[in-house]
This record gives structure tokens, C-alpha cells and sequence, in this order.
């Protein structure tokens, strides 16, 4: 451990380092890791002031500087084995002190793939006929649609916007009427006319409210699914916060993946990001897992929070009941787009729709673009 | 310890340096974040830390401000917190009522907005405070996630340059940085430009010895076989399927009960008593009632 807090220059060792330090930079962002410039520079500077020959200050001041991230770290970890030690091994141990176990389920299963660019371009000429049937199109559902229809479908979704109920902020905002004095404009005009003759006000300033949308991506609801995260991805350029989640057997957050502005890219890396298409259903469990690991972080409360699912359940309908109960204690409204619904003779009596429905406080069908389109404006009405 | 010119004691010298004066003031820092606290000094640059709720985020700088010989000036961020909440406010209605008493003596003069506007009449916010007190403070931002995407924009360009400017006063500006700590729940990502300015360090949950070691010198009543009691059932409890795991205080805060009904072992009567102080949610406690067995192993 280098004792001297001074300026590096005096570090011998630190000038034949650099490249290799440098180089760490770049091997980390060939993993995928987002290193800055800035964030290289301030690692070697840092570790002028450390012991560049320990392997722990390389360690542990590299992970300060250049991971920003928690998910990163286990790339971090694999980076650095890979890097300074030669090894692509897992479960790397820092000598005692820092240990960095990886263990990291990668994607065994993957999406229905979506329309790929030079496919795109073709397909966009082919769909001039079902654009003009337009109406039929509407009230069409996903499970009949072709490959074609779905993207058109994907076009129209684009065009919805999903605007939640308001809530009361803490910032205030001025205005005619309002509880507060607002004290600032009050002054201000004393100082101007030499008198207030009414006092200005300020009232709460209101937000949207969070809306969550968990999509089930099992098996049962393959025909759905697609439509489901192209409508996901419609929401969440919502004027609030959104977040998306989808589940099978486990669930993955969806949310940054969707955020991406191109809608072919945001569908595939959202799609990338689910493991589990296509495979069982537990709702009640990655209900549980999204609480555990989601809910209580925020994101939750108050929120509208809307599942789409045909609640097929494999799982143990209690865990889905208990779910259920608190997921409708945290969020502001809970509503349930079952596909299964559009059908004439449909009762919830499902194991697991039966767990769910107390704590429903609306279910709708969403199998077809009409009736999404209505979803935004129930939601909209929500108060 | 060498003492600075003015009688508070230097910035450290190595990673071992910060460790020693955080465990003066009670706080175990283990080597990675010794390291990250260190080089947040060194580099002057804000440290970021994040972690599950309890484990000592808010702590780190709790501790490392006596450590430094600085003042502590926290920044605790909400929803819909706004620069004027952070950094000064003027103090309107003493302004108003001081504009009344000129009006009434007659001698509203043409200097008196100076006055107004004037440093008498300024409410000092965190952030302004910090930069006043330069590196003599240790500047924390507290659940910088809670706060809007705006304040984040608006905290980015603060911690850059470390001025403020008040129109009315001018431009106020800190000669030597305060030392920053910003913590984060992860409620949500924050900005990636925050992000790159600041140091990065993510905080575990302490390895059951360590928890020993922090009881240890958290509550040096609480006996040490007992300590090392709780602290195994506590990593048991964790492991569990859980709406909110118990944090470092609640370890804490547990052996002290326990110390103080002068338990030396883990017993199902005291536990059962005293299990409100770990767990704070109702199916928690339930889940926890029905594998207690298992949790109480070596008790």
C-alpha cells in the first residue's frame, strides 16, 4: 500500500501501468459495461495513490471508478478474472477480502423473434391492404392476426398514449385560488406597489401516477404476447413513470429495454431480456418476486398497476391470493386484462382468476386493438 | 493523526488510515469501501453509494464526518424537493413585516431592497451551507432517488463547480470541496452523467462475523456469545422469502432487547417477544413465527 497522499508523479510504476489500466477500460466496455473516459482517467489517477502492483486496490478502486451500476458488477468481476488474472473462471476470489461470486442464469430460451430491418421495409409495402381494413383490424383478435397484422397493429399501438390519474405533488405551483399564500409573489408586489391588494396563491401542482404493467408471457398467452409488449411499449412513452415487467416462471423488468426510441430495437431487447417465453405460468409467484424485489422501492404506491395474464395458474393459487392482497394495499388501482374474457361463455373460475378477482378493481379483455384502445381510456378515468 | 492548520485533523493518508478513524466512530468499513472512501478523497470526486435499505449507507457518512474533524450537512432529498429547498430560501415573511416597519417609521428608503434582499433575510439551505463551510463539512445526499430527474440535472451541475449564485448577493464559491456522499435505494436508475461524476460503491450485507464485530462495537453491552447468536439468526432470517430483510440497525437494535431482558441465548419466549424489533412487517413475522425453529438452531 503506497503511504504517500501526494501528486503520482513521484510513483515510478504508475507510467507502465497506464496502458494496461487503459486497457482494462476498454475490455470492460467490449463486456458491455458503460466506461467513460473521465472514469479511466480518475481509475489510474486514483491508483497513483494506491498500490497499482496489489491486486486489491486494482480491484476494488477499478470497481469504484468504473462500475456505476450494481447489475454490472458481476460483469465487472468476470472483466477483471478475465483481464488481470487470465482466466474466464467464475466465482473469482479476491485474496480473502473481496469476494465476487458470479452467478449468472443466462438466457436459455428466446423470443418469438421480432421483424428484423430488411424484412421490415418488405413487409411494410405488403401491409398496404390490411391498413385500409382498418376497421376490421381493430376488432381482429391478436390470437387470429398474422405476422403482418401484428406489426400494423404495432404501428397503431404506437399512436396510444396512456394518460393515469392525477395526483396531488408536494411542490405547489401559482395560482388564482389556492390553500397557500404565496409569500414570495406577496413580497414582491409590496415592494413594487408599495401594497398587496390580494394575496396571491399557490395550490399543490399534480402529477400523473405511476402505471406498472406485468404481461404474462407463458406458454397459454403466446398468441397475446407480442401484441402485449408492442402495447407495453406504447404505454411507456406514457407522460408518467412506467414501468414493464414480464413473467412466465420468473420475472424480468422490461422497463429500460422498452425505453429505447427505435420500436424494433426496444421490442428485441425487451424480448432478450425475458428468459422464460413460452414455458409455465406462475403468476403468483413473480407477483411475489416483482413485490419483493420492485414494489417496495417505490414505483408501486399509488399506482395503477394493470396485469395482463388469462390466469391459467400452475402455481399455488394462495401464493397468488396473498400477492394479490398486497399488491391491492400498495397500488392506487388494480386492473386485470384477461384475452379470455372476449369470449361469450367466459367466467373467472379459474383457480387462479378466483384468488385474484377480490382484489380486481377492473377486468377487462384486451384482445384486440378496440379494446386496448379502450383500456387507456378507463384508466384515463380512473378517480 | 496530523493535525492541519487549524486544529482538525488531516485528510487520510491510506486506505488502512480511513479504515482506523471510521472505527473510532463505531463504523466498520471493510476494504472495498475503505478503498472507495479513500479515493472519493483523494480525486475529489462524490462518492455513490447504494445498497439495500439498512445496511449502514447513510451511516458511512454519519461516521466519516467526525472522522474528518468536518461538520456533517445533510441533504435529504423527497419527491418534488426543488433547488430552492437545497440551496437558500429568502425568509418572506420577516422580509414582509420589516418592509412594514420602514413603511410605518417613513423611512422607506431607495437602499432598502438591498437590505432586504440582504444576507439578514436569507435562510441558508443544505447545499448553500456546504459550499459556505467548504472541505469543513461533509456534504450527504441522502435517498438521492427519490428526487425528481430535474434536481438530479440540477445536483450534477452543483457538485461540478461547487458555486452558488444568489442574484441578489453574488456568486458564493467553495475554495476546497466539501467531501460528498450521495445514497441511493435504487428505486430507480439514476441519471448515467450523475453516475460518471461520482465513485461508485455498492454495500453488502456484513458476512455474519462482521455483524458480530459491528454489534461488537455498536453495543459493547450486549454479551459477545449473544451477539454472535442473533447475528447467525439474523443471516438465517435473510435468507428467507422476505416483503422487507432485516438491515444492520435491526440486528442492533435486536441484541440490545435481548441484552436488556439479560438473555444470553437465543430462548422462543424472548425471541417472541422481542422479534418486532428485526422484523416490521406482519407476513414477515408470520413467515418468521412458522420457521423459527430452524432460525433459533444454535440459539
Amino acid at each position: 500500500m503506497a503511504d504517500d497522499s501526494g501528486d503520482g508523479d513521484d510513483n515510478g510504476g504508475t507510467d507502465r501501468v497506464v496502458p494496461a489500466l487503459a486497457g482494462f477500460g476498454r475490455e470492460l466496455r467490449a463486456a458491455g459495461l458503460p466506461v467513460g473516459t473521465g472514469q479511466v482517467v480518475s481509475f489510474c489517477e486514483g491508483l497513483t495513490r494506491l498500490d497499482p502492483t496489489d491486486l486489491r486496490d486494482v480491484y476494488w478502486s477499478g470497481r469504484a471508478c468504473l462500475v456505476s451500476r450494481h447489475d454490472d458488477l458481476a460483469a465487472y468481476d468476470d472483466a477483471f478474472a478475465r483481464y488481470f488474472l487470465g482466466q474466464a473462471a467464475r466465482g473469482l476470489v479476491v485474496a480473502g477480502d473481496g469476494t465476487a461470486a458470479v452467478d449468472e442464469a443466462l438466457p436459455s430460451l428466446h423470443a418469438p423473434g421480432p421483424v428484423a430491418g430488411t424484412e421490415r421495409a418488405a413487409r411494410q409495402r405488403e401491409i398496404g391492404h390490411v391498413a385500409s381494413d382498418f376497421e376490421l383490424l381493430r376488432a381482429k383478435d391478436f390470437a387470429d392476426c398474422d405476422p403482418d397484422e401484428l406489426a400494423a397493429i404495432g404501428r397503431l399501438l404506437a399512436g396510444l398514449v396512456i394518460a393515469t390519474p392525477w395526483r396531488k405533488s408536494r411542490r405547489t405551483q401559482r395560482a388564482r385560488k389556492g390553500q397557500r399564500p404565496d409569500l414570495r409573489r406577496a413580497l414582491r408586489a409590496h415592494v413594487r406597489d408599495g401594497a398587496v391588494h390580494r394575496i396571491p396563491r399557490r395550490r399543490p401542482r399534480v402529477r400523473p401516477r405511476p402505471l406498472v404493467l406485468l404481461l404474462d408471457v407463458s406458454g397459454s398467452m403466446s398468441a397475446y404476447s407480442r401484441a402485449l409488449l408492442q402495447f407495453a411499449y406504447a404505454v411507456a412513452r406514457g407522460p408518467g413513470r412506467v414501468e414493464v415487467f414480464c413473467f412466465g416462471t420468473r420475472l424480468t423488468r422490461v422497463s429500460s429495454a422498452l425505453a429505447r426510441r427505435d420500436p424494433d430495437e426496444a421490442l428485441r431487447q425487451a424480448a432478450e431480456a425475458v428468459v422464460d417465453w413460452e414455458g409455465g405460468t406462475r403468476i403468483g409467484e413473480s407477483l411475489h418476486e416483482y413485490l419483493r424485489s420492485w414494489a417496495w422501492r417505490g414505483g408501486c404506491r399509488g399506482a395503477v398497476v394493470v396485469i395482463c395474464s388469462d390466469g391459467l395458474e400452475r402455481g399455488d393459487p394462495d401464493v397468488l391470493a396473498a400477492a394479490m392482497a398486497r399488491l391491492a394495499r400498495l397500488a392506487y388501482r388494480i386492473v386485470w386484462v384477461n384475452p379470455l374474457k372476449a369470449g361469450p361463455a367466459y367466467e373467472p373460475a379459474t383457480r387462479g382468476m378466483r384468488a385474484a378477482l377480490p382484489h380486481i378493481d377492473l377486468l377487462v379483455s384486451g384482445h384486440n386493438l378496440t379494446s386496448l384502445t379502450d383500456l387507456a381510456t378507463v384508466i384515463e378515468m380512473f378517480d | 493523526m496530523s493535525a492541519s492548520g487549524d486544529g482538525r485533523p488531516a485528510r487520510p493518508k491510506s486506505v488502512e488510515d480511513v479504515s482506523a478513524r471510521l472505527g473510532e466512530q463505531a463504523y466498520l468499513a471493510d476494504r472495498g469501501l475503505g478503498t472507495a472512501i479513500f479515493l472519493s478523497l483523494s480525486l475529489g470526486q462524490p462518492l455513490l453509494l447504494e445498497g439495500e435499505a439498512g445496511v449502514g449507507k447513510t451511516e458511512v457518512a454519519k461516521a466519516l464526518a467526525p472522522a474528518l474533524g468536518a461538520e456533517l450537512v445533510r441533504l435529504q432529498c423527497y419527491e418534488g424537493i426543488d433547488a430552492h429547498q437545497a440551496l437558500y430560501e429568502w425568509d418572506y415573511t420577516r422580509q414582509l413585516l420589516y418592509v412594514r416597519l420602514l413603511q410605518e417609521g417613513g423611512d422607506l428608503r431607495e437602499d432598502a431592497a438591498d437590505e432586504i434582499f440582504g444576507p439578514r433575510f436569507l435562510v441558508e439551505r443544505p447545499l448553500l451551507q456546504a459550499v459556505r463551510a467548504g472541505d469543513r463539512a461533509v456534504l450527504l445526499i441522502d435517498e438521492i432517488d427519490r428526487a425528481d430527474d430535474e434536481f438530479e440535472a440540477f445536483l450534477l451541475e452543483m457538485l461540478s463547480d461547487f458555486q452558488v449564485t444568489v442574484p441578489e448577493l453574488g456568486t458564493i464559491r467553495a475554495e476546497r470541496p466539501p467531501a460528498v456522499v450521495l445514497t441511493s435505494n435504487r428505486t430507480r436508475e439514476l441519471h448515467d452523467a450523475l453516475k460518471r461524476r461520482c465513485l461508485y460503491h455498492w454495500i453488502d450485507y456484513p458476512s455474519p462475523e462482521r455483524e458480530v464485530e459491528i454489534i461488537a462495537a455498536r453495543a459493547p453491552s450486549v454479551p459477545h456469545d449473544l451477539a454472535r447468536r442473533v447475528a447467525g439468526a439474523v443471516e438465517r432470517i435473510r435468507t428467507l422469502d422476505l416483503v422487507k430483510r432485516p438491515g444492520v440497525a435491526e440486528t442492533i437494535e435486536w441484541a440490545k432487547a435481548l441484552a436488556f431482558l439479560g438473555a444470553d441465548r437465543l430462548e422462543h419466549d424472548s425471541v417472541e417477544v422481542t422479534l418486532g424489533t428485526v422484523v416490521k412487517d406482519h407476513d414477515d413475522l408470520v413467515r418468521i413465527r412458522d420457521d423459527l425453529g430452524r432460525i433459533l438452531a444454535d440459539g
